[in-house]
């Protein structure tokens, strides 16, 4: 549906079918709590039972892969300045010359890279086992104005199209003369030359764009019948309702004195 | 609308406006999907050319200036949504940073800021303004102060933390060193395809901010 963009890997797994909105609250849910948590043992857990939930799905090799290549880089950052630069060091884990490191450091950077890595799973658990364009579809049967359902879609559509173009443009900019490597200020002056012919060429095709919806009633205010409803059950509306609940629950604890 | 009053030339006027917003409207939101996927090229071609910089609200800000804040506000906010949703899920809680520098540009595109020196430099400013102080808090929440931006992180944070500074000013400042060079090309590339874009178009995506009876805006160049 998407082309190359979307992360939905095909499935039959409880996930796969639960409704859209279920598994946005629960999303949604995760990553509240993972950052309402007050140590990390809550937020290893919370990360766990993601965790489980990914292999449940049947998309854990392929969720590694991704989610790996964006934790990696930002988790050995948040170790290396603030285990140095941090206003809580106290305790000295090494020192190397000059440059000493930390051990609340260490802590701090710890629990901040599990929370982003909970944030991570619960999105990927998201996107890998819902289709795009059913996100928009059940926002929509839940009053999004259908406008804006459009927008999603057509993005998804319009962004894969256009970074296609990118490449086209690119390679006929090279064959021009344009120079795309070597110092940094050449690589730089070719970045209008690149991004101008791409957005002309965008933006000129809105116009028919828009005609085309106009003569197909879409400016016209009538209420939209949904294609298709999405399975519903009384269990996953509870779930809904327990996991959304779950999020003030947690943070009336944690003001009443979670630790 | 009725045009059923006795002044039939101004009767006419409002009618034909009407019905052109009416189109416009339908254009306005078709040109939110295009402006999110210029977000996405923009960056793409920053990561092709390996410039240290996202550039990724072009689009964002070009919205803004064509079409209005809301135009602006909501390609910034699904760019957001759509990139968390595939490549990046960290770059969901800045959501609300794209959509507030969509607006910012909406509003200066109101006022035709893009069309005068000083303009231009005080949307500049503001855009910083908002991306900095916007995403200030969601860095001390996320990364504990630092940008996630490894420059800003080991040249500016981690020196004014050891230095004594405060975190939270550190935190700023190393948001700061990254918003600075990132959104002035932001703001001319989107500024140059404004005034690189056919006048026919340009006027279609403004009518938007005329209301009836209200003056025309300034001529573009």
């Amino acid at each position: 549906m998407a082309g190359g963009l979307s992360l939905y890997a095909e499935g039959t797994s409880l996930l796969h079918r639960a409704h859209p909105l279920t598994k946005g609250v629960l999303t949604l849910s995760a990553i509240a709590l993972a950052f309402i948590a007050p140590s990390l043992w809550w937020v290893v857990g919370i990360l766990v039972v993601l965790l489980a939930l990914v292999t449940a799905a049947g998309v854990l090799r392929r969720f590694f892969a991704v989610a790996l290549a964006i934790l990696l880089p930002i988790t050995l950052l948040l170790l290396a300045v603030q285990g140095f630069a941090n206003p809580l060091n106290r305790t000295v884990v090494f020192a190397l010359g000059p440059i000493v490191y930390y051990r609340e450091g260490l802590a701090f950077a710890a629990l901040a890279a599990l929370r982003i890595a909970c944030l991570v799973s619960a999105t990927f658990l998201f996107s890998f086992t819902t289709r795009p364009a059913d996100i928009a579809e059940a926002l929509m049967q839940r009053g999004l104005s259908p406008r804006m359902g459009y927008v999603v879609q057509s993005a998804l559509q319009i962004i894969p199209q256009t970074l296609e173009m990118a490449g086209r443009i690119q390679d006929a900019q090279r064959a021009r003369g344009l120079e795309t490597q070597g110092s940094l200020p050449r690589r730089a002056r070719a970045y209008l030359p690149l991004m101008l012919p791409l957005v002309l060429s965008s933006l000129v095709a809105t116009q028919e764009r828009a005609m085309a919806l106009e003569v197909r009633g879409f400016g016209l205010k009538v209420k939209r019948i949904a294609r298709y409803e999405f399975f519903d059950s009384t269990l996953q509306r509870a779930l809904r309702w327990a996991l959304a609940l779950a999020v003030p629950g947690a943070i009336v604890a944690r003001v009443a004195g979670w630790r | 609308m009725t045009a059923s009053s006795t002044k039939d030339q101004e009767g006419m006027t409002l009618g034909v406006l009407n019905a052109f917003r009416f189109r416009l409207n339908t254009l306005a939101i078709v040109l939110i999907p295009v402006c999110i996927a210029i977000d996405w090229a923009g960056h793409a071609l920053a990561s092709t050319l390996k410039l240290p910089l996202f550039l990724d609200s072009i689009g964002t800000v070009l919205g803004g200036l064509l079409a209005g804040p809301w135009v602006g506000g909501l390609a910034g906010l699904i760019t957001n949504f759509i990139s968390s949703g595939t490549v990046d899920p960290i770059a969901a809680p800045y959501s609300i940073i794209s959509l507030a520098i969509g607006i910012a540009a909406g509003i200066g595109g109101y006022y035709g800021w893009h069309k005068t020196w000083p303009g231009r430099i005080a949307l500049y400013i503001l855009i910083v303004l908002v991306a900095s102080i916007g995403s200030t808090p969601l860095n001390v929440n996320l990364y504990g102060g630092q940008s996630g931006v490894a420059f800003g992180d080991t040249v500016v944070y981690a020196p004014l933390v050891k230095a004594g500074w405060p975190t939270w000013l550190a935190a700023y400042l190393d948001e700061l060193s990254g918003d600075l060079p990132d959104k002035l090309i932001t703001v001319v590339v989107a500024v140059l395809i404004y005034f690189g874009l056919p006048n026919r178009y340009r006027a279609l995506f403004s009518v938007w901010r005329r209301p009836s009876g209200e003056p025309e805006p300034a001529p573009a160049s």
